[in-house]
């Protein structure tokens, strides 16, 4: 288990008990809570899956395509490559930047060596890759709305 | 004296065992110290292990009165939701638990993409949440399935398939799943870059 206090001072830790404790027990009383609301509201779902009122939100984009899509097994091989470029994503992304740092050799003299470092960033500071991920998603939205 | 010797053992071993479970809770719960001011965000992946959680619990109930055949199925629901005490709660919970459950992983997933902490050393992790979320997409798929009457004619796939799969074969693999998430959770600990 990672030690959080190895490389930060007493200022900026906190106890897990109660605090964060705490913390976890309000949120998932707020979760029970809203399924509570949400079954008070909504009717039961009960009816055929083949029927594109009763397709949930987010299988919606999928049962589109799967219409788009006459030919199956091109259905199924889209599904997969797309689920595996998912997965795979963090290996595709990787943001590795070449610096150049000074490291001392056995000798204990300097000399420079170029070092992949990786670097994290948030994604709105990536423009291509942000680019990416917004069309995906803003193209599932768009699929859940085409008339067939 | 031998009596005597075996009791020490024994309060010797009950002391061990004692402080064992001691340090286990001390050091994971009433002596673990965090980091101060993680984003409320980071509920998102807790909230996803309750909701999934509800969704055990209250499948585990309906699993006593369903009946995983074309043509007792719709009875048998119909069934629990108007002659068992409590039975409608349940069933709607577990009916309807399962949209909020796939809109906290996902919103558990957005996070980590737009934040970038799927990056090293993190990778394993999307790996393992990224077969979680198709996992749990796949379960709500079949179990959508087991509240239509005639699912072999959609699907042409028996209902008692459809039935083991969704209550055992996903729900296990799942398990299996958000071990490797968690262990691996805890072995980098939590990201608190931004
Ligand atoms: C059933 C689904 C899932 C459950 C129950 C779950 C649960 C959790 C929990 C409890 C944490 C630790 C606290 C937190 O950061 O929220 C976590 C962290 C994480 N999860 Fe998930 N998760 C699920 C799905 C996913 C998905 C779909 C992804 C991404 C594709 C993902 C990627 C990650 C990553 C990268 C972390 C590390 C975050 C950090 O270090 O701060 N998880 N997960």
């Amino acid at each position: 288990m990672k030690d959080y206090t190895k490389d930060r001072g007493p200022e900026r830790l906190e106890p897990f008990f109660p605090n964060e404790m705490f913390r976890h027990t309000i949120v998932s009383c707020f979760l029970v809570v809203l399924e509570l609301i949400a079954v008070s509201i909504f009717p039961l779902p009960f009816k055929v899956v083949n029927k594109p009122d009763n397709i949930s939100w987010f299988l919606l984009p999928l049962y589109k395509l799967s219409k788009l899509v006459h030919n199956e097994l091109l259905f199924i091989l889209i599904l997969a490559s797309c689920a595996l470029l998912f997965i795979s994503w963090p290996f595709l992304v990787r943001d590795k930047k070449n610096k150049m740092l000074p490291i001392k050799n056995a000798k204990g003299a300097d000399s420079c060596h170029i070092l992949q470092i990786s670097e994290r960033r948030n994604l709105w500071q990536r423009p291509i890759l942000f680019a990416v991920v917004i069309l995906t998603i803003s193209s599932m939205i768009q699929l859940c709305f085409i008339k067939l | 004296m031998n009596n005597k010797h075996t009791g020490l053992i024994n309060n010797e071993n009950e002391n061990e065992n004692k402080s064992f479970l001691r340090t286990l809770i001390e050091n994971n719960v009433t002596r673990r110290l965090i980091p101060k001011g993680l984003s409320w965000f980071g509920c998102m992946g807790g909230l996803s292990l309750v909701a999934f959680l509800i969704q055990v619990s209250t499948g585990i109930f309906l699993m006593f009165h369903f009946v995983p055949n074309e043509r007792g199925a719709l009875d048998s629901i119909h069934n629990v939701t108007h002659n068992v005490p409590y039975g409608w709660l349940l069933q709607r919970l577990h009916a309807i638990g399962p949209n909020i459950m796939v809109g906290m992983v996902i919103s558990h997933m957005l996070r980590i993409l737009f934040k970038g902490i799927y990056k090293h050393p993190r990778e394993l992790h999307w790996v393992s949440g990224a077969c979680l979320l198709i996992l749990t997409l796949l379960i709500y798929y079949t179990g959508s399935m087991l509240s239509v009457g005639n699912v072999k004619a959609h699907s042409g796939i028996h209902l008692t398939y459809i039935y083991a799969i969704h209550v055992a074969g996903i729900p296990l693999i799942m398990g299996l799943f958000m071990g490797m998430h968690f262990f691996m959770v805890r072995t980098t600990g939590i990201c608190e870059q931004l």
